[in-house]
């Protein structure tokens, strides 16, 4: 079931055209992440969906409601997370959702939101003594306090260490398990590969690719890259540089002392290859690995630019 | 169908009230921790009056008095007369009660013990009175004084003595416009209450800029809360707060200082409400152009520091220079004192002319800063949208 439909997005500022052409689908209880670099439209497709801008062309829909004329309606519907934990620093995280809830009229008891975000400890602490991932969790709090369908989370974890961001990764886990539908936006693409359903790449205004992202990664290339050290130094290395140039597979190597790396594309029959090279020349391997490609090797092949945390 | 309908309408005026309720609280939670807020709103103009106060209003309960020396070098009627016709005047206190000599007299005038001697004449016939002051005094203010008091003395004598009666004689009376007095601490104390009435609107709406900047606005408008609603909780804050500032210093300024107050509660509800309406407007305005808390507090400085001077606070308008004046008669905070010490001190009622052209002045600062910062305000939020 279809909850979101965008077509056609279009915003300019000025000269500047923001958004030139965005569309997509969000289904029931799934994370949908839209990703991309800095400036390609992210933020404005965002706030155009969240009724803050008005686009100049297209559509958006909520299932059978839209901003023009069910503006209240869809306020109630979703919750927001901005990217700016925007929220009152001299309250407290109890006192900051009791006056959300105030906003609207079947907001959730303060205290389970509390325990989902897991703030109860903190609930009487003012909002500007907690620590960032806090603040952060506190203000996804604050978009759940309607008990909204659709939850809309900007880069909720930007800034944070490792533990705190792991706690977030938690509570969207926790939110898809309750069956709401999530849209997300991260900088993170290992964040982005472990949580989402569906991936959407945006760049410079327009949806460059959108899937699952083990569909995404599946369409960039067969080729893998097999990286191995040897113990015995860089003689190995060269002889196993010259062994492999010659595989039928191999399409480039990389020799850096006593370590290499092979593209192949086919990864099992070249290290076969390879191991029955080393043992006939009694070789010893230090490290072997295939390694797996991520979200960010997608990013860079759709985008052909660098990915930047 | 129609009592459903009717059930709906309240559940959404009980809404409403419940926001109100909520937005109101959270305000005053905010007020209340913030200590910027007490400092500014409460500390500040209570040490602020006490000063001005202690400075200036210290002693004017007291009466002009000067010490003078008499000299009688040779007693006769007249100069008996005249002795005790000085002695008799409040102004004058004679030095040990009784004549002295002429040599005691002028010691004690180089040294300073007495403002003046008074030397009466020697016979009937003479009719010279002689005052010796000391030099370095002689432009001094009681210098000044015991010789004019001593020339209007002589005057009347020499009437006095030519048999003639004084046709004319000068009556001091001072004259307010009000049914009642109005003394310096009077003066200050409603000057003091507008002023930090003033200050609180004008920087008070700071959090404004804050909330702005933080997202906090932003982030309202993706909530169905009502804007007008959260405007109009704010509002009743921040007159709650200007409600205590007016307790507290109105109760200093009586119980510490003596100040006197005749209050008609109805103009002076009017002159608050428009006063501390009209200095949020001008705060709204202020915070629609400013980006930053910074450049905020900077406009709202220059602003009150100009009007603490020129809008009669500390001293009647009418001291300063004539050109300067046209000036104070532009300022809101002149008409919000001057309305204040009307409806305070003189017990004015709401239909004097003059009350009704300050509130006028006032009602046009709000209105325009108002609309001018509404118009900032529209023109932002679409410059904001990237």
């Amino acid at each position: 079931m279809t909850v979101l439909e965008v077509r056609n997005l279009q915003k300019s500022f000025g000269s500047i055209k923001a958004v030139k052409d965005i569309s997509f689908s969000v289904h029931a209880g799934e994370v949908f992440t839209i990703i991309g670099p800095n400036g390609a439209g992210k933020t404005t497709t965002l706030e155009m969906i969240e009724g803050l801008v008005s686009p100049d062309n297209g559509v958006i829909h909520f299932g059978d409601l839209d901003w023009n004329k069910h503006a209240v309606s869809i306020k109630k519907k979703i919750g927001v997370q901005p990217q700016s934990s925007a929220m009152f620093d001299l309250l407290t995280p109890e006192e900051n959702l009791n006056l959300f809830a105030s906003f609207y009229d079947d907001a959730r008891p303060t205290e389970e939101i509390l325990e989902i975000v897991s703030l109860t400890e903190h609930r009487k602490n003012h909002v500007k003594k907690l620590s960032g991932g806090q603040r952060q969790r506190l203000a996804i709090g604050l978009a759940l306090i309607s008990d909204p369908q659709i939850i809309f989370l900007d880069e909720p974890t930007t800034g944070l260490d490792p533990q705190a961001r792991r706690n977030i990764w938690d509570i969207i886990l926790h939110l898809k398990e309750l069956g709401k539908t999530t849209i997300l936006t991260t900088h993170y693409m290992e964040e982005a590969e472990k949580l989402s359903d569906r991936v959407c790449i945006v760049d410079q205004g327009n949806v460059i690719t959108l899937d699952t992202p083990s569909a995404l990664i599946e369409k960039l290339t067969d080729e893998r890259e097999i990286r191995m050290s040897f113990l015995d130094g860089e003689k190995a290395a060269e002889d196993a540089d010259r062994f492999s140039k010659e595989l039928e597979s191999v399409s480039k190597t990389e020799r850096e002392g006593a370590a290499l790396k092979i593209w192949a594309s086919k990864p099992e029959e070249t290290l076969l290859d390879l191991f029955k090279f080393t043992k006939e020349n009694s070789y010893g391997v230090e490290q072997v690995s295939i390694r797996e490609m991520s979200l960010e090797d997608v990013f860079i092949a759709f985008t052909g630019k660098e990915w930047r945390d | 169908m129609c009592l459903l309908h009717l059930r709906a309408k309240n559940g959404g005026i009980n809404i409403k009230f419940n926001q109100f309720k909520m937005m109101f609280l959270a305000q005053l939670k905010l007020t209340l921790r913030e200590k910027q807020a007490w400092f500014w709103g409460i500390f500040f103009p209570v040490i602020l009056m006490v000063i001005f106060m202690v400075i200036f209003s210290g002693n004017s309960d007291e009466e002009f008095k000067t010490e003078v020396a008499i000299v009688d070098p040779s007693p006769n009627p007249a100069s008996e007369m005249m002795l005790s016709q000085i002695s008799g005047l409040p102004v004058f206190e004679v030095k040990s009660g009784k004549p002295v000599t002429r040599d005691k007299a002028e010691e004690w005038v180089k040294e300073q013990e007495v403002d003046a001697a008074i030397i009466l004449p020697e016979t009937a016939e003479e009719s010279s009175v002689f005052l010796v002051v000391n030099k370095e005094n002689e432009q001094g203010a009681a210098a000044q004084a015991v010789s004019g008091i001593l020339d209007k003395f002589v005057q009347q004598a020499n009437l006095l003595a030519a048999g003639a009666s004084p046709k004319y004689d000068l009556q001091y009376e001072s004259i307010t416009s009000g049914t009642n007095e109005l003394d310096y601490t009077d003066f200050l104390l409603t000057g003091m209450i507008a002023l930090s009435i003033a200050q609180g609107g004008m920087f008070g709406m700071v959090d404004l800029v804050e909330m702005r900047r933080k997202g906090l606005i932003k982030r309202l408008r993706m909530t169905p809360a009502n804007m007008g609603i959260f405007g109009l909780s704010d509002m009743a804050m921040r007159l709650l707060f200007s409600i205590v500032q007016i307790v507290l210093l109105s109760l200093i300024g009586v119980l510490v200082f003596g100040a006197n107050l005749y209050i008609n509660p109805f103009t002076l509800i009017i002159i608050f409400l428009i006063g501390a309406l009209s200095f949020n407007a001008l705060g709204y305005f202020f915070s629609s152009f400013s980006k930053t808390t910074e450049a905020y507090m900077g406009v709202a400085n220059i602003c009150s520091f100009l009007m603490m001077f020129l809008s009669g606070v500390f001293f009647p308008i009418e001291t300063m220079p004539e050109w300067i004046q046209p000036i104070s008669a532009v300022l809101p905070l002149t008409y919000f004192a001057d309305g204040l010490r009307e409806s305070m001190v003189y017990e004015a009622g709401i239909a004097t002319a003059s009350l009704w052209a300050g509130i006028a002045v006032m009602v046009i600062w709000g209105a325009v800063t108002f609309l001018l910062g509404s118009v900032l305000y529209k023109r932002k939020a679409i410059a904001a949208d990237r």
